[in-house]
């Protein structure tokens, strides 16, 4: 054998076992949901919702920063030198299966090693395919449970590849995956990052801009340069969180008993973290880097503007969640279509067999999920549109139908959304597909969730001793006395069993065997209450991504769209929205602080220091006249110890049950922006350039910017100039004859107002917000007053029960 | 409402210079129909789904056909194309409007905007100029990663160039000497028009790091200037259609055009349809090529 020869074998046995050792090697999935206790389909769906990206690292990577022009900083997210303010500085959770370079027993040595990240399992194979093609995925290792016996693509095993589920390897940051980049090339790197290869030091360095009100520019932004990794996000980055039972006695080394898979993250920070390479001066970071902890704004991408940050839900006793009769136009599993093959209603996957989907219109009971109800097709095809709303076929199937916010023609691409359409995703992305073939496997895992105990948290032997505590604390009896309250002023929308509610018990089990002891209670009915009767920000209520024309149409039930609209609501609430669901409260100790946004109870933040950290406590007169309090209440640091979840739990009650008692919350620009635009007005043919450097001041409230319909101002500004008739008409068919003409006259006499000096631009918006604002509201504390009128006593009580449930 | 970008009928100002105002008749290729909002175009997956382009179609297209079409028939040809191989070497420029649009009058707007900051009297320059020499020609250096602009005559950019010029870099190609002015790199991205592959970028955002950047008049292209981004994709070989964007914004179309690559390469492709890709293409075009 010659010399070319050995090195050849040497090197197939070496890809080969390269191969090998590829496969099982990442096993932070196996945590908390590896043992006998939970079904093989309950197992797998565990961990494709660890670890599955489904394709969404080259959204985070490519897509989100050249196309949607948002920056992530992952290094600064993500280095392994600061592993340990991952949790106080992001909410990140730290994976217990990575280590930091150099420490004792990690098998990496140095950060050049890792590019600066942690070592996490499975990166023994993936490093050596940094700036190589050919890794194999470790999903494809996955061992699927066996096909259901119901699916009606079977008996036949036809799922997509599991490849396609596309886990790569921990970043060291549960949730957050890593992929090797095959177009990295390291002589490059290491010149962009000053000679060294374990850090992004020069690749996400700032270059400052000459005009200093201008923000300054990220290299990350100079997409020349590829990185090491391509990061993606799973299911888990969001959901998993510190078990409420079981919370580690130091949040930046838990171990895998500590973590839970469903309870969600509410210290995480989402928001922050997709805008981390941005400068504060911009607007982007403006609006949306603000959300709370725990809360993210998630039709911030698929953008209606709509400034809505909600929380994280906690998935709970899902069996237990009541459904609703709902039209619905979707696709349904079938074994053949008939006619030529061209039907658009009818599609047969190529090279399988009888692994058919028909579109059709049928009427099922499906749950309300999201805050207001409006994904209404069913809970599998739900889960199944948040792998897209973080960037799963971005490519493919998304991109395209999202809001350029900088298209101001209307006859052009990307002025506003246009549906998804779940039919071409099928056939053109694999992943999608990949994740379709398993939604029953990660429904059985999250159907598998149960609710948390204060006893069990307390390791107290049974509730009753819990109520003695609490009884110990609030007073005899309290606990007893606040389910009278609670049967009476609460329960109607916050318990799902039917019947008399006066006999109800909210904690009762189920007795059929093959529940295994399920609480029956979802406490809370699910239905959907006018955000009028609730009171609280409307913003979320308002969301408008489901309506029809909007990128997720095919996801809202045409039950769901025929609801009329709230004429109590000034802005636009037509096809579905302006609804609140009422909520579970099941754990509602381990929840808080309370709402959609987080926003009644103490503001959570990182503790002393915290640089993301943005009082919105202000001084608030009216809605116009709104300042930053100086003096406003302390943050409260995150503390998910049992304790710390009861104290945080117990001041968000005060707070829900006095809110004559809150301090005012309405989040503010904390930097001044200066934008340049290019807009222009039209007299007649005559376009003209308009000098237009705009300042949003500090101070400016968030939701004020974010929810204005820039477009439609814009483009109404310009009719006012080139045909007063059709602007009049469509505000008197909005408004009515006096009030339409009114409107019209206004915007046309601003429009001159704005030719005479563009500095009025942003004087002009604020006269006009009522006529262009998706959700005028901008208090985010506001609203359900339920209870405010109890004795002092009655709320103790009231608190006491909650906390047992 | 009213489609204000399409009232004042080619500019005045750049009639003549950037085309789009002569009566050049659309490709002969199949389009979707179309209505006049964003929300009755096509979907570019359906599009390509059902009227893919062959490479005979690909072949009918040409320069000046494409100035005959309009903007939602230019963005149909170009969703249907790959980015193809990176080129190399020179290739012609041709900036154009489609057809009906005001196109010239709004990128010359943009221009004068973009050029706030730079200390110049906006007044004094020709600014459809200016969009004319950036877009008139460009030189490839595939094994770099960068390309360079051919600047024919350099009395157009002169305010914002400043101080000698007898250092800058000069080429000649065909016989022809010009000015080699704002360098860009080259790299597969993300196209701001159709996200279904990957399009060959053209980006003067981050150049000052390459060799021979000159700050006067370079900047004037780059992060804190234009913010110049283009995009193109391979229509055939040797023959390019782009798109220009300046702050993420539409400017104008343009074509690539190296008469050499074409004459050699076509017939080839006529044949085979064969054409290395060096960029992501995506599943949707393997599809359309299996029909």
């Amino acid at each position: 054998m010659n010399m070319k020869r050995v090195v050849l074998a040497f090197s197939i046995i070496f890809f080969i076992g390269m191969a090998t050792i590829a496969v099982g090697q990442d096993s932070s999935f196996t945590f908390p949901y590896a043992d006998e206790s939970y079904t093989k389909s309950e197992r797998v769906g565990a961990e494709i919702w660890f670890n599955a990206t489904a394709g969404n690292e080259r959204f985070f990577t490519y897509v989100y920063p050249q196309r949607l022009g948002v920056l992530i900083d992952w290094f600064g997210v993500l280095s392994t030198t600061e592993r340990d303010y991952r949790f106080t500085r992001w909410g990140l959770i730290n994976d217990p299966n990575c280590c930091k370079p150099g420490d004792p027993n990690c098998p990496a040595k140095s950060l050049d090693e890792t590019y600066g990240f942690d070592y996490c399992p499975g990166d023994e194979t993936l490093l050596n395919f940094v700036g190589q093609p050919g890794y194999e995925d470790p999903a494809c290792s996955l061992k699927d449970a066996p096909l259901s016996d119901k699916d009606e693509h079977g008996p036949n095993d036809q799922r997509q590849s599991a490849c396609d589920l596309r886990f790569g390897t921990s970043t060291g940051a549960m949730g957050i995956r890593k992929f090797p980049n095959p177009r990295f090339k390291k002589e490059q790197w290491v010149k962009v990052n000053n000679g060294k290869t374990g850090t992004w030091a020069g690749y996400n360095a700032k270059l400052q801009h000459k005009d200093s009100t201008q923000p300054d520019s990220s290299r990350v932004l100079d997409a020349s340069v590829e990185p090491p990794f391509l990061i993606g996000l799973s299911c888990g980055s969001c959901h998993i969180a510190f078990k409420p039972l079981n919370p580690p006695k130091d949040p930046a080394h838990p171990k895998p008993e500590n973590l839970s898979g469903t309870v969600g993250n509410q210290y995480s920070r989402f928001s922050q973290i997709l805008g981390s390479g941005m400068d504060p001066r911009t607007i982007e970071y403006q609006v949306y880097g603000h959300a709370r902890p725990g809360s993210v704004d998630t039709s911030a991408l698929p953008n209606d503007q709509i400034n809505n940050p909600g929380t994280i839900n906690a998935i709970l006793n899902f069996s237990q969640r009541p459904t609703f009769s709902h039209d619905i136009v979707k696709w349904h599993k079938t074994k053949q279509c008939s006619g030529d093959g061209n039907d658009p209603n009818c599609w047969c996957e190529p090279g399988r067999e009888a692994k058919c989907w028909e579109r059709k219109q049928k009427t099922e009971d499906v749950h309300q999920l999201l805050k207001g109800g409006e994904d209404s097709i069913g809970i599998l095809e739900a889960i199944q549109r948040v792998y897209i709303n973080i960037g799963t076929c971005s490519e493919e199937s998304w991109a395209n139908h999202l809001t350029d916010m900088r298209q101001l023609d209307p006859t052009l691409r990307g002025f506003g959304q246009t549906p998804f359409d779940i039919g071409q995703t099928r056939a053109d992305c694999a992943e999608f597909r990949a994740i379709e073939d398993r939604l029953g496997d990660l429904g059985n895992f999250l159907f598998s969730a149960r609710p948390t105990d204060l006893y069990q948290a307390r390791n107290l032997k049974s509730n009753r001793d819990l109520i003695e505590q609490l009884d110990k604390e609030f007073g005899k009896g309290s606990v007893d006395l606040g389910k009278i309250i609670f049967t009476k002023n609460c329960a109607s929308c916050h318990s799902s069993q039917s019947g008399p509610i006066d006999t109800r018990d909210f904690r009762a089990r189920s007795k059929k065997p093959e529940d295994k002891g399920i609480r029956i209670d979802w406490l809370g009915n699910d239905q959907l209450t006018p955000v009028t009767e609730v009171g609280t920000n409307r913003a979320r209520a308002l969301h408008s991504n489901h309506i029809t024309g909007a990128v997720w149409q095919e996801y809202g039930s045409e039950t769901l769209r025929s609801k009329s609209d709230d004429p109590a609501i000034k802005e636009p609430s037509e096809g579905g929205r302006g609804f609140y669901r009422n909520i579970s409260l099941l754990s509602l100790w381990a929840h808080a602080p309370f709402m959609h946004n987080n926003g009644i109870g103490p503001e959570l933040c990182g503790g002393h220091g915290d640089q993301f950290y943005n009082s919105p406590y202000v001084d608030f007169l009216d809605e116009q006249n709104i300042k930053r309090m100086k003096n406003s209440p302390p943050c409260w640091p995150f503390d998910p110890s049992v304790e710390g979840r009861y104290k945080l739990y117990k001041a968000s009650m005060h707070d829900l049950l006095n809110p004559d008692k809150r301090v005012p919350k309405v989040t503010l620009f904390n930097r001044d922006v200066v934008i340049r635009l290019f807009p222009k007005v039209s007299e007649g043919k005559l376009e003209r350039f308009i000098d237009s450097t705009i300042v949003f001041p500090k101070g400016t409230p968030s939701a004020r910017i974010g929810n204005f319909r820039h477009k439609e101002f814009a483009g109404d500004l310009v009719l006012s100039r080139v045909d007063f008739g059709k602007l009049e008409s469509k505000y008197v068919g909005r408004y009515g004859p006096e009030q339409g003409k009114h409107v019209a006259n206004m915007i046309r006499d601003r429009a001159k107002d704005l030719v005479k000096n563009p500095a009025f631009l942003l004087k002009i918006g604020a006269e006009l917000r009522e006529i262009y604002s998706n959700s005028l509201m901008l208090r985010e504390d506001a609203g359900h007053r339920f209870g405010e009128d109890l004795s002092e006593k009655e709320k103790n009580a009231l608190t006491a029960f909650l906390a047992t449930l | 409402m009213i489609p204000i970008y399409k009232l004042a009928l080619c500019s005045v100002i750049l009639s003549g210079i950037l085309g789009g105002c002569g009566n050049e008749q659309a490709p002969d290729v199949p389009f979707a129909a179309s209505g006049e909002s964003y929300a009755s175009k096509v979907d570019f997956s359906k599009l390509e789904r059902d009227l893919p382009l062959a490479p005979l179609d690909l072949m009918k297209i040409t320069p000046e056909s494409l100035e005959g079409a309009t903007q939602e028939q230019v963005d149909q040809i170009y969703a249907r194309l790959t980015a193809g191989p990176i080129p190399d070497g020179p290739y012609d420029g041709q900036a154009f409007f489609p057809k009906g649009s005001s196109g010239g009058a709004r990128a010359a707007e943009i221009v004068g905007g973009g050029l706030k900051g730079f200390a110049v009297n906006i007044a004094k320059v020709k600014l459809e100029h200016i969009a004319e020499a950036i877009w008139k020609g460009k030189v490839f250096y595939r094994d770099q990663s960068v390309l360079r602009n051919r600047i024919n005559d350099l009395s157009i950019l002169k305010p914002f160039i400043g101080g000698e010029t007898e250092s800058l870099q000069k080429i000649d190609v065909d016989g022809k000497e010009a000015w080699m002015l704002f360098p860009a790199k080259l790299y597969c991205g993300q196209s701001l028009l159709d996200g279904r592959r990957e399009s060959v970028i053209i980006d003067y955002a981050f150049t000052d790091d390459l060799p021979g950047y000159r700050e006067k008049p370079d900047a004037l292209a780059g992060r804190e200037g234009l913010v110049i981004r283009d995009e193109i994709r391979m229509v055939r070989p040797g023959f390019y259609l782009g798109r220009a964007y300046m702050k993420k914004v539409f400017v104008l179309n343009f074509t690539l055009y190296n008469k050499e690559v074409a004459e050699k390469e076509s017939a080839n492709f006529q044949a085979s349809g064969e054409v290395q890709e060096d960029c992501w293409v995506g599943p949707q075009r393997m599809l359309a090529k299996g029909k």
